[in-house]
């Protein structure tokens, strides 16, 4: 540890960002980062713990040094701080963006004060390596002469990918969108995720070696059994992307999105620099849904400017913010898009115990209403967009069915040890655990490569 | 529950509040805490945040007579489980002025409690120790605290036989907050080899119903109890568990001051963050106790006497895995066919035959108005070396009805011979013994507030400025009083003392080591390794021959000329009384040519103490109240104030 009584000495501060009102014209991401002498600072916070919570199952899902690594931030050891960042975290530009920071709600500095900025050292660390030149391909030396097709490219998929192609497997990624990365790419927007960050790790990983297929379904554009026959395993990861269903009756009535659908193409209008038919754009706005897509919903309709935003939560607003440690807070949760739809409106767009029972359509099958219950009266809402962002069920079927494999009953693939009924085939991430963090689905990736190798190789030092 | 103890975690080492949790929830649930090494505050003592142990360890750090008085059990810690070989360990950061207080020390200054006691070189010194404890408070089970290793059980029938009631057997797993990483990694065996070794030695030894035998070393669940009864434990001690419970999240960072939730640190801005109760201990202790008793019921067995050393209960596990399993033999700890439940019978305990003291015989019935009424009164008495722990028990009784309230002089003793072995020992405030004639080892031992005084018989034709007229290791631990001695000491003078004043006309080799507090005065020469260790207090030696610079050890102190004021003020007032204590010539002669022998005496004082006095000393002539400069001043010299 660095400093013993650094929590003492500095308080937290989290990275600079910019006011809610300023950051709606675009989609840049729209946090700074500390300079390095204050970014130290919060390294020193670090208590080097004993039993270190962070790391644990009340923490990181990717077991992450995180003491270790913030000892060095104190140092100002880059080169050291990243080593053992990377050993249990491959896309650190991800997670440290995106993060929900278990981490740091497991922290013991924050059981009776604030928890170390874990989150914000992590990208710090990660980011200044990439513009030291530090984070550099390194092909592996020997090639095993086994295939590996990893279906999906999600954060699962490459995790898997990145750490089955360092062990010197040939590692083909399929993915059957215009661009690699999944959730990544289309699923979490612009400024909470620059595209071009994604991208630099995609083609780093190609200078590895790994062989990324765009535009390709399996099952449709190359047959599950092609693939059983050209490559010696394959990993499905293709997400568990079926939108729960609110019951309604859509049939003919234009202007209701699922979320997914909603994002990717508002990602894929800011990525062409092109007009985008599902745009939000003066339209009244209502989301259904209380999580990060919900939230990434709303952010997205004020920077395309919606008339008005309106989110439905089902649940009652919870009473307190009272937090039982090392687990995340219970209490009422305001998020970056919440702070927007605050800034830009005037008032929290959260209405509580309330979901869609109606939609009003006009004569042309647009939407123009939803009828919403709340204390017990019908009410009328005016809304031209109506964004499901409901959750998901579980991983779409047909993707396995091409294989000849079914989901269980909550809509997943793939046993304990990542195995599926075809020796040959395996899943993971959320196709395997239920939509989950993107650490989750970096850490499926990285244990099913070793489940992979163990089958390829009879053993594995992954 | 009565057999449940909280492990030796001393104040010091953790927070008052962690420490105050512990002893109310035990006190409450009628099992005992404990100490630790580091004293206890007075005004804790009698009430129900008083520790129901007293652990009475080599640095000797608060061991008072009003602490003995105040327990119901007084362990004698030989070694800790968790690094053998050792002793204490605290770090001088935080030795905060209340702390230092408590411990008779020097703020700031690392306590390291030595490897051994310095009265204890052989089982027979033990057995004194223990006999100088029960005198201290009969009403207190002596307990010794051992650590588990290879012979353990012939140490523990030696302690048996040498009159402690319960004896302890520390494993190595507990303890490791703040030991360092080469014993909590290397140094150590677990409970289970030397409890099941004792067990089985105390047996053999047909010394089993003498003795309660005890654990402890991380034991967390009521099946780690029903394994150390299988084994032949009787009572149980928990240390980390109660902490988990009152908040700590083993930071590991016991030794550097920075616990955050306020148990293992000094720090007052920690410190609030304490969040611990005593019901969570409580709660925790009761817990434990259940599944214990789920465990009995499921083995039919009715009271813990009756599971006590059946070991025909414990099977091995089929199931071990791990690199090498089959690797250890466990079956010393398992049923050899030789099943012996054998424990404490309440009859077969020792006899220390206390009624025939000195004290008991004489001294109380003499004083018995007194002590009622508090009227000064002076008896004499003869004595002999037979005698042993002169005066304890008449000074135990007299810290229990008064406290140190008595002043000084309303109980003397005037003996005649040769005195017993811890002659006066712990003697209380009020309480004077004048000894005409010699005595043997450990005069004085943990003087705390009482007067001794040792001079020859008029007739006596020797020189006491060149005769040992007193034996080794006088004075050890005293916390407070007087000591005029009219001759020459034996080796380990003074040492551990935190508080006493004392005269003596030379002293053997290693004077005044581990000093932290008090004064002593030496009129004449001194043997090798003088001052060694010494962190607190101040001594001068009158050095005609111009040698201490060659007997020094100068790791920690410096040695000066008497100069200031003040000091010449006390060294003379001191010899005055010492002249007039015991008609010493030397000493009358030394006042009456005063100008020219001042310049002769070396005074020796600690680095740090002179440091820290300075510091307080700076602060108060700016106007600064006394206990805020102690804690300013410590601050600073924390972060490095000359």
């Amino acid at each position: 540890m660095g400093k013993p009584t650094g929590f003492l000495e500095y308080a937290r501060q989290e990275r600079p960002c910019a006011p809610p009102a300023e950051r709606l014209d675009g989609f840049r991401e729209f946090h700074g980062d500390l300079t390095p002498a204050r970014r130290r600072e919060q390294g020193g916070r670090c208590m080097n713990c004993g039993v270190p919570f962070c790391q644990s199952d009340y923490g990181c899902p990717l077991h992450n040094l995180i003491p270790e690594w913030n000892d060095e931030v104190f140092a100002g050891n880059i080169p050291h701080a990243l080593s053992r960042l990377l050993k249990t975290n491959n896309f650190p530009e991800f997670t440290g963006r995106v993060c929900p920071a278990l981490c740091e709600n497991a922290c013991v500095c924050a059981l009776n004060g604030e928890a170390v900025t874990v989150r914000d050292n992590e990208l710090s660390i990660i980011e200044e390596a990439w513009a030291d030149g530090l984070v550099i391909p390194a092909p592996p030396k020997v090639r095993t002469g086994k295939r590996v097709a990893v279906v999906g490219s999600g954060p699962a998929g490459l995790a898997a990918a990145d750490q089955l192609n360092r062990r010197g497997h040939s590692v083909t990624v399929l993915e059957r969108d215009d661009r690699p990365g999944g959730l990544l790419m289309y699923g979490i927007p612009a400024m909470k995720l620059d595209k071009r960050i994604v991208l630099r790790r995609i083609e780093k990983m190609e200078a590895e070696g790994i062989e990324f297929r765009c535009g390709t379904e399996a099952g449709r554009d190359i047959s599950a059994a092609q693939l059983t026959v050209d490559f010696d395993a394959v990993v499905l990861c293709c997400g568990a992307r079926k939108a729960r269903e609110l019951g309604l009756d859509t049939a003919g009535v234009s202007g209701v999105l699922p979320a997914l659908e909603y994002l990717t193409a508002a990602t894929k209008a800011v990525l062409a620099d092109a007009e985008n038919p599902r745009s939000a754009a003066g339209k009244n706005v209502v989301v259904v849904g209380n999580g990060d897509t919900a939230t990434d919903c709303v952010a997205t309709a004020l920077r395309q400017g919606a008339g008005s935003v309106i989110q439905l939560v089902r649940k009652p607003r919870p009473d307190s913010a009272a937090r039982v440690w090392p687990y995340p807070a219970a209490g009422v949760k305001t998020d970056y898009g919440q702070e927007e739809a605050a800034a830009r409106f005037g008032r929290d767009p959260r209405l509580y115990s309330t979901t869609v029972k109606e939609l009003l359509r006009d004569d042309a099958g647009a939407l123009r209403a939803v009828v919403i219950a709340t204390d017990g009266r019908e009410k009328e809402l005016p809304a031209e967009l109506l964004l499901i962002a409901a959750g998901f069920s579980g991983a779409e079927p047909e993707t396995a069915a091409a294989f000849g494999l079914e989901l269980n009953g909550k809509g997943r693939l793939g046993d304990a040890g990542f195995r599926t009924a075809d020796p040959k085939v395996f899943a993971c991430g959320d196709m395997r655990r239920g939509a989950s963090l993107v650490a989750w689905a970096i850490a499926e990736g990285r244990a099913c490569a070793r489940a992979v190798d163990e089958a390829l190789e009879g053993y594995s030092n992954l | 529950m009565r057999r449940f103890k909280t492990g030796a975690m001393s104040y010091g080492s953790i927070s008052q509040e962690a420490h105050e949790c512990l002893a109310r929830a035990m006190n409450a649930l009628g099992g005992k805490s404990n100490s630790g090494e580091g004293g206890e505050r007075p005004e804790r003592l009698g009430t129900e945040k008083n520790s129901a142990i007293k652990q009475v360890a080599s640095g000797r750090f608060g061991v008072t007579s009003e602490y003995l008085c105040s327990a119901a059990e007084i362990q004698i810690k030989m070694a800790q489980g968790a690094k053998p070989g050792e002793g204490g360990h605290l770090p001088g950061k935080k030795v905060y002025p209340w702390i230092a207080g408590t411990r008779y020390s020097t703020p700031g200054v690392s306590l390291i409690s030595p490897p051994p006691h310095h009265d204890i070189y052989s089982i027979e010194d033990l057995a004194q120790l223990i006999f100088d404890l029960k005198n201290a408070n009969r009403d207190a089970r002596i307990s010794v605290k051992l650590v588990s290793e290879h012979g353990v059980g012939t140490i523990a029938s030696g302690v048996a036989k040498a009159g402690a009631q319960v004896v302890l057997i520390s494993g190595f797993d507990g303890g490791t907050g703040a030991a360092p990483r080469s014993s909590i990694h290397n140094a150590g065996l677990p409970w289970e080899l030397g409890l099941a070794e004792a067990h089985r030695t105390l047996i053999e030894n047909g010394l089993r119903q003498r003795v309660i035998l005890e654990t402890d070393g991380k034991l967390l669940t009521g099946r780690d109890v029903a394994v150390a009864a299988i084994l032949g434990a009787e009572e149980v001690g928990f240390a980390t568990a109660p902490l988990v419970a009152l908040g700590c999240v083993m930071m590991r960072v016991c030794n550097l001051d920075t616990c955050p939730v306020g148990i293992a640190t000094q720090n007052p801005e920690l410190r609030c963050r304490f969040r611990g109760k005593p019901e969570y201990v409580m709660n925790f202790m009761r817990f434990v106790a259940e599944e214990l008793r789920i465990i009995m019921a499921r083995l039919e067995v009715r009271t813990v006497e009756e599971l006590v050393g059946r070991r025909s209960l414990l099977k091995p596990r089929e199931d071990v895995s791990g690199p090498h399993p089959g690797a250890v033999s466990i079956s010393a700890l398992l049923d050899d066919g030789k099943d012996a439940p054998a424990h404490f019978d309440p009859d077969a305990v020792f006899d220390f035959a206390l009624e025939k003291t000195a004290d008991l015989r004489v001294l109380l019935p003499a004083f018995e108005k007194t002590l009622r009424t508090g009227k000064p009164k002076t008896a004499a008495v003869a004595v002999s070396s037979v005698d042993r722990t002169f005066g304890t028990i008449l000074g135990s009784e007299i810290t229990r009805r008064w406290g140190s309230a008595l002043p000084d002089d309303t109980v003397t003793v005037e003996a005649r011979g040769g005195g017993g072995q811890s002659f006066g020992a712990f003697l209380p405030k009020g309480m004077t013994i004048r000894l005409t004639g010699d005595s043997n080892d450990y005069f004085g031992k943990g003087l705390s507030g009482g007067k001794l005084v040792l001079c020859l018989p008029k007739e006596s034709p020797i020189n006491p400025g060149e005769n040992i007229i007193v034996g080794n290791v006088a004075l050890y631990g005293a916390t407070g009083g007087e000591a005029y001695i009219n001759g020459m000491a034996g080796e380990r003078f003074c040492v551990r003392n935190s508080g006493a004043k004392a005269v003596v006309e030379g002293v053997g080799d290693h004077g005044c080591e581990y000093m932290t507090g008090g004064c002593a005065v030496i009129l004449g020469p001194t043997g090798k390794n003088f001052a060694a260790g010494m962190s607190g207090g101040v001594a001068y030696v009158l050095d005609e021959k111009h040698q201490l610079y060659l007997n020094l050890n100068k790791e920690l102190v410096s040695m000066s000329a008497v100069s200031e004021k003040s000091d010449v003020q006390e060294l003379r007032d001191l010899i005055e009384r010492h002249a007039a204590e015991t008609g010493s010539p030397r000493a009358r002669t030394i006042l009456d040519n005063w100008e020219e022998t001042l310049p002769l005496f070396k005074k020796i004082l600690p680095n740090d103490y002179r440091r820290m006095l300075s510091a307080i000393r700076r602060r108060e002539e700016k106007g600064m109240p006394r206990a805020q400069a102690e804690l300013d001043a410590f601050t600073a010299v924390q972060r490095g104030e000359r």
